[in-house]
């Protein structure tokens, strides 16, 4: 395939992902319009607590559907059928942001109740070690920065600011 | 002049310039980590001051507002997170400056103009305190809402290549700010019964997701570059002292526009530094020859939002001291620290305490000098940070935004909603969403439906809006920006397309 057809490829696979934001974000934000109707006004204001939330869904409603018409007229039939394969392929070459992502969310689960030195310093160990060279001063350099950012940073935030990161339970 | 004076002695005298000094270092060194405001270093600071003389202690605390102001300049050109909301537009200049290999260029650039606006505001704030303040508390939420419409239209000039997915974003930012308690009457929306919502979304939350958890996501994209130890900033580490001095002075049309907007802005209570930045970056571009070349790269676009975003510790200071009325967080802890030297702050200030008014004045324009000092002799460590490999660099940066999103309110949930936002931010910036608009969004949204409901309780009259002539100005303003973006905007698109039918 020419570098222009990968490109033109690359735009309309990109523009279904779009698309599919628009969909998502439409539903969201018709929910979110619904539930602000039904908040009751108050007889001390002409507005109520709903009616800047409908102002802005209202708004964003009619933008979403306008940018929705774009894209299906923009895009051709046979584009569908090739963005599973592109996605795949988008993914597979940003593997290491899921990694970051999983390691984030388990990070943030585990912060409450493992306290933040110990679960500080599994996470930046864990991340680190994957990401960098497999070599000997890497893993020393890793283990330097685990303890600093984790022991290092309790001890200066409760000693010198007062403030006392998570604990554990 | 015996007041100036002995205000100046005291300002000037070693003890005071000692604490001012670490003040200035620590206020820089919090700012330059996402999520730590210059609001938490001066309030971690106010304790330290009780021990001291008032104008000694308030000193103290202005070296490290000047400092942090600047501080958040050193993340948002080498990391493109903004260390606090008012280097957001920092971030669209001199983040692609450093990438292109001058990151030197672009934290002296930064450092010159912040310099230059705290100095400019400081002219402003000896000359113009009184009668700005007094039109300032004259606004009332009708100006103030359309001062917001206002602000809001810089949007339309931050959208990046689809005016519609700008607009889309602003309208995200907007909703995102409606959740947790109305501002008015304080009735829970959109919580769902979740306690992580209940308090709503924090805006600094918001923002450490949106920008720096995103941006830390894209920089470990390229799998096999980040394994063989590629470091985060290719480039120059030369800070260009003098050089760039020369380079940020030869635009003083820049540099004066951008510092009087921000002094504006500081004046009125409520808006600060995080609309600042972007209203001052969003006129230097359009008074440009080259609008086309912000977001690039651009010296202007630097100069702009730092010298913007430093003038409002001057203008925050003209409410505070001609009137006694705080404009924002930090004027809050300032004004704090003085009535707990039992100071009384209101329009008497300057007639009963002229000497600790003017000593004000005086440690604003010495905390701006310290600054300088400070950041080129210490710059060349700062710039270290760019040499740091990605993999080591991005998971301890990781630590210290969710460090600073707990720390902002001492709330596990934060953290989780952080997690969240981020995964958000990656997703819409994947998808080409432009983050700014967001973000102004989260912002503004709660002051717009504030002054909105406001000034509707006041009076039902919409004409109202229309009628009064500061409100005006501020719509027809808002309206010939919206006008002014859409038809630059639809020139470039055409030129883009003229171009592409030419290429074979």
């Amino acid at each position: 395939m020419s570098h222009d057809g990968q490109a033109d490829r690359k735009t309309e696979s990109g523009e279904i992902a779009r698309l599919l934001s628009y969909a998502v974000l439409l539903a969201v934000s018709v929910g979110l319009f619904w539930e602000a109707s039904t908040i009751p006004t108050s007889r001390f204001e002409v507005l109520g607590a709903g009616a800047f939330p409908m102002l802005v869904h209202g708004v964003l409603i009619l933008l979403l559907l306008s940018a929705i018409i774009g894209s299906l007229r923009q895009l051709p039939r046979h584009a569908y059928a090739r963005f599973a394969s592109d996605f795949g392929d988008w993914a597979k070459a940003r593997r290491l942001v899921f990694v970051l992502f999983l390691c984030l969310g388990l990070y943030l689960s585990a912060l409450p109740i493992v306290g933040y030195p110990a679960a500080t310093f599994v996470f930046l160990a864990v991340l680190q070690l994957w990401f960098a060279p497999k070599t000997k001063t890497a893993a020393i350099i890793v283990l330097f920065l685990a303890i600093v950012f984790s022991l290092g940073l309790n001890w200066l935030f409760a000693e010198v600011f007062n403030v006392f990161l998570p604990r554990g339970s | 002049m015996e007041m100036f004076l002995q205000g100046a002695a005291e300002v000037l005298s070693a003890p005071t310039l000692l604490y001012m000094l670490i003040g200035s270092i620590a206020g820089i060194i919090a700012a330059a980590i996402p999520g730590f405001t210059v609001t938490m270093a001066i309030v971690l600071t106010l304790p330290l001051t009780f021990a001291m003389e008032p104008l000694q202690g308030i000193s103290v605390m202005l070296s490290v507002y000047v400092g942090g102001y600047t501080g958040g300049l050193i993340s948002a050109a080498l990391l493109g997170i903004p260390g606090t909301p008012s280097a957001v537009a920092t971030t669209f200049d001199a983040f692609p400056m450093s990438r292109n290999g001058e990151p030197g260029r672009a934290l002296s650039i930064g450092v010159w103009a912040s310099f230059f606006g705290t100095i400019i505001s400081t002219l402003v704030l000896i000359v113009a305190a009184p009668p700005l303040a007094i039109f300032a508390v004259r606004l009332g939420p009708w100006e103030y809402f359309s001062l917001i419409v206002f602000a809001l239209s810089i949007v339309a000039s931050l959208v990046g290549n689809s005016l519609q997915r700008g607009l889309i974003a602003a309208l995200i930012g907007l909703a995102m700010s409606t959740v947790g308690t109305d501002p008015i009457l304080g009735r829970p929306r959109f919580d769902f019964g979740l306690e992580v919502l209940a308090a709503g979304l924090p805006f600094l939350v918001v923002l450490i997701g949106i920008f720096a958890i995103s941006q830390l996501a894209s920089e470990v994209e390229d799998a096999r570059a980040i394994q063989k130890g590629e470091k985060l900033v290719q480039g120059e580490i030369d800070f260009k002292t003098w050089q760039v001095m020369r380079e940020v002075v030869m635009r003083p049309v820049n540099l004066i526009r951008s510092s009087i907007v921000g002094v504006l802005i500081g004046a009125l209570p409520g808006a600060g530094g995080s609309i600042a930045n972007l209203v001052a970056y969003d006129q230097a571009k359009r008074a440009s020859k080259t609008p086309d070349e912000f977001g690039k790269g651009i010296a202007d676009g630097v100069v702009a939002s730092e010298s913007g975003n430093s003038a409002t510790a001057g203008g925050g200071l003209i409410p505070l001291i001609a009137l006694g009325i705080p404009g924002s967080a930090v004027d809050a802890i300032l004004m704090a620290s003085l009535m707990v030297h039992g100071i009384s702050v209101g329009p008497r200030l300057i007639m009963d305490n002229a000497d600790l008014v003017y000593g004000m004045f005086v440690a604003m324009a010495v905390a701006s000098c310290m600054m300088l000092v400070v950041c080129i002799v210490s710059m060349r460590a700062f710039l270290r940070v760019a040499e740091v490999p990605k993999w080591a660099m991005v998971p301890v940066v990781l630590v210290c935004c969710v460090v600073g999103a707990f720390a902002l309110n001492n709330r596990v949930t934060d953290l989780y909603l952080l997690g969240a936002v981020g995964l958000l931010g990656y997703a819409l910036r994947a998808l080409d969403y432009p983050l700014a608009p967001l973000v102004l969004g989260v912002i503004l949204g709660p002051i717009a439906e504030t002054n909105l409901r406001r000034a509707l309780m006041t009076d039902a009259d919409w004409t109202l809006f229309l009628t009064r002539p500061v409100s005006l100005l501020f719509l027809i303003a808002g309206l010939a920006s919206v006008a002014w973006a859409v038809r630059s905007h639809l020139k470039g698109r055409t030129q883009r397309q003229a171009q592409k039918e030419k290429t074979p």
